[in-house]
């Protein structure tokens, strides 16, 4: 479980995190969105304990980074973005270490190492010197570290850069797998396909602060009450936007010629009572409707919008 | 202490300072006995240059009667003791350099911080770790120095040796070494990069050899008591440099710099 309360930390006179709040209960997923230098990693550090807050207060598993971030630390798993393995050593070697480190006795440590490099398909390299690992083994010995003491909260740094499809998909099940234990897990990427299907909520972060928290679902809904209608026509219809326009409730709409044909395009908030009149109308013009497609705001909208920087024009060069 | 909210017991719980400690130290100096350049340096030290020094140096100086005002046979044996233990010590600039700056350069410093070792035992293991394979080093040197002594020389010129003067030197060894290591870690720290600590340290640490090198050419002359009093003194100032480097020592600097 983690509760943040007006996070704030300064550099010198950089603000990096700036009353940031985030609440991650168990069994949830959280991902951390934002540019490059929007702040995620100094909030995981703050959160992990490895840097003490400017202002504002967290609990992290019940203890309080202020106060006592060893505690914290005993009790969380970090990955970063970088593996940051000792390339001379062995997975084994280096998780015996570990495992050391975290005050995992003999059985146990040699009993989830074991665990754990079967888990991630690294039984044949247990011995093998790291120096040798492509970045996705090297990536899921990063991993295996992070697990190896049964952390309550886990903060994943891009847990899926640089892993192969298959490899990426068993980290995400693990991840899943995560939660379904009742762990809280921050999950920092760029990847907003796998904060979409993974996350219950996410955070995305701009200039040190959170400028929009919820879920994926509901931070799209929020993002456009309006949904993008796009008719494809099997010829140009010169009434199209006329008939368009006299329906209620429909907004913008243009034709752009696109190489399969007309696309009639509108924004409506009420697709059910908007678009039978619209086709309606388009068919008694004689128009023939090849296809019709309702979009509503991506995640990669939302997040657009949310960094400030605007959404990709869903019409192309031909509106 | 006080905690908000629901703490579940530890499942596994961390070691004391003291076995973090070791852990952080044996780890530290396995990695550096592991590095190709520092064990060749190493080898070099340890077995090549006493070997020189006894044949290049001692067996015409043996050969030759020492003139009235030079320090006899014993003394320069003795003395040699310290420059062959000493030589290796310098290792401890470069492994030091490489825990702190050159980890962090490389990014491998970051899970070492995110554990729940305390500052005190990180920055103590790592000191402690860049002392041992200098240490390693010195006794092979000095091993292999007594034996060239009685191969080359003989061995009845190793009776020659001022008990004293000889244990004196040889613990010098170990203590100029952690002094050497403290003051690598206390820069190595605190600056970004490896080859700046490698430089800084190099040119903070040459003048102190010069001045045990002066130190340990005096040191026939002050008795027991003085060398006992010379020991102490620098080992007063070991603990004290490496306590006061590792209390103002936060892991958050590590990470802080942007």
């Amino acid at each position: 479980m983690i509760e943040a309360r007006s996070l704030r930390r300064e550099f010198g006179s950089v603000v990096a995190v700036d009353d940031v709040s985030p609440s991650v209960p168990d069994g949830t997923i959280l991902a951390l969105l934002g540019p490059n230098g929007a702040g995620k990693t100094t909030t995981v550090r703050l959160l992990a304990g490895l840097l003490a807050p400017t202002a504002g207060e967290a609990t992290v598993a019940g203890c309080n980074v202020r106060i006592d971030p060893a505690a914290v630390r005993s009790r969380v798993g970090l990955v970063t973005d970088t593996p940051g393995l000792h390339d001379q050593m062995t997975p084994w070697g280096y998780l015996n270490f570990f495992g050391r480190v975290y005050g995992l006795d003999d059985d146990a440590r040699g009993r989830r190492i074991d665990e754990l490099l079967r888990l991630f398909d690294l039984q044949e390299f247990g011995t093998t010197r790291i120096a040798g690992f492509s970045r996705g083994m090297q990536q899921k010995v990063a991993l295996a570290r992070a697990l190896l003491h049964e952390p309550e909260v886990v903060f994943l740094d891009e847990p899926t850069a640089g892993l192969d499809p298959l490899a990426a998909r068993t980290v995400r099940e693990l991840i899943v797998g995560l939660k379904h234990a009742s762990r809280s897990i921050v999950l920092c990427t760029h990847d907003l396909d796998e904060a979409e299907r993974l996350a219950d909520r996410v955070a995305i972060l701009a200039h040190g602060r959170i400028v929009a928290f919820d879920s994926a679902a509901a931070l799209r809904a929020n993002a456009s009450q309006e949904t993008l209608v796009q008719i494809l026509l099997a010829a140009p219809c010169a009434a199209a936007v006329s008939i368009a326009e006299r329906v209620s409730g429909v907004s913008d709409p243009v034709v752009a010629h696109t190489p399969q044909g007309p696309l009639l395009v509108y924004r409506t908030a009420q697709t059910q009572r908007t678009n039978p009149h619209v086709i309606s109308g388009l068919v008694a013009a004689g128009a023939g409707i090849v296809s019709v497609m309702c979009t509503t705001a991506t995640l990669e909208d939302v997040y657009a919008t949310a960094v400030g920087s605007p959404p990709t024009d869903v019409v192309g060069a031909g509106a | 202490m006080s905690r908000q909210g629901r703490v579940r017991a530890l499942r596994y719980a961390p070691p004391g300072d003291l076995e973090m400690t070791w852990l952080i130290a044996r780890r530290a100096a396995i990695d550096a006995l592991h590095d190709r350049l520092s064990l060749l340096m190493g080898v070099a030290f340890a077995v090549v240059v006493p070997i020189v020094l006894v044949l290049v140096i001692l067996r015409p100086l043996v050969a030759s009667p020492s003139a009235d005002g030079e320090p006899s046979l014993g003394d320069m044996l003795a003395f040699n003791l310290l420059v062959v233990g000493l030589l290796p010590t310098s290792a401890a600039i470069g492994i030091a350099s490489g825990q702190f700056a050159g980890e962090k350069e490389r990014g491998i410093l970051t899970p070492l911080l995110a554990s729940p070792a305390s500052n005190m035992a990180i920055f103590g293991g790592k000191v402690l770790g860049a002392i041992i394979p200098p240490l390693v080093y010195a006794v092979v040197a000095d091993c292999v120095y007594a034996l060239g002594v009685a191969v080359v020389l003989g061995p009845a010129e190793l009776r020659l040796l001022p008990v004293w003067l000889s244990l004196t030197l040889i613990a010098l060894i170990p203590a100029v070494a952690w002094f050497a290591a403290s003051v690598s870690s206390l820069i190595s720290s605190r600056v970004r990069t490896f080859n700046a600590a490698q430089q800084i340290g190099g040119l903070v640490l040459m003048p102190v050899w010069g001045v045990v090198f002066g130190v340990a050419a005096k040191l026939a002359n002050w008795g027991p008591l003085g060398m006992v009093s010379t020991l102490a003194g620098l080992l007063v100032l070991d603990v004290v440099l490496t306590t006061l480097a590792a209390t103002t020592w936060r892991r958050e600097e590590v990470l802080a710099h942007r």
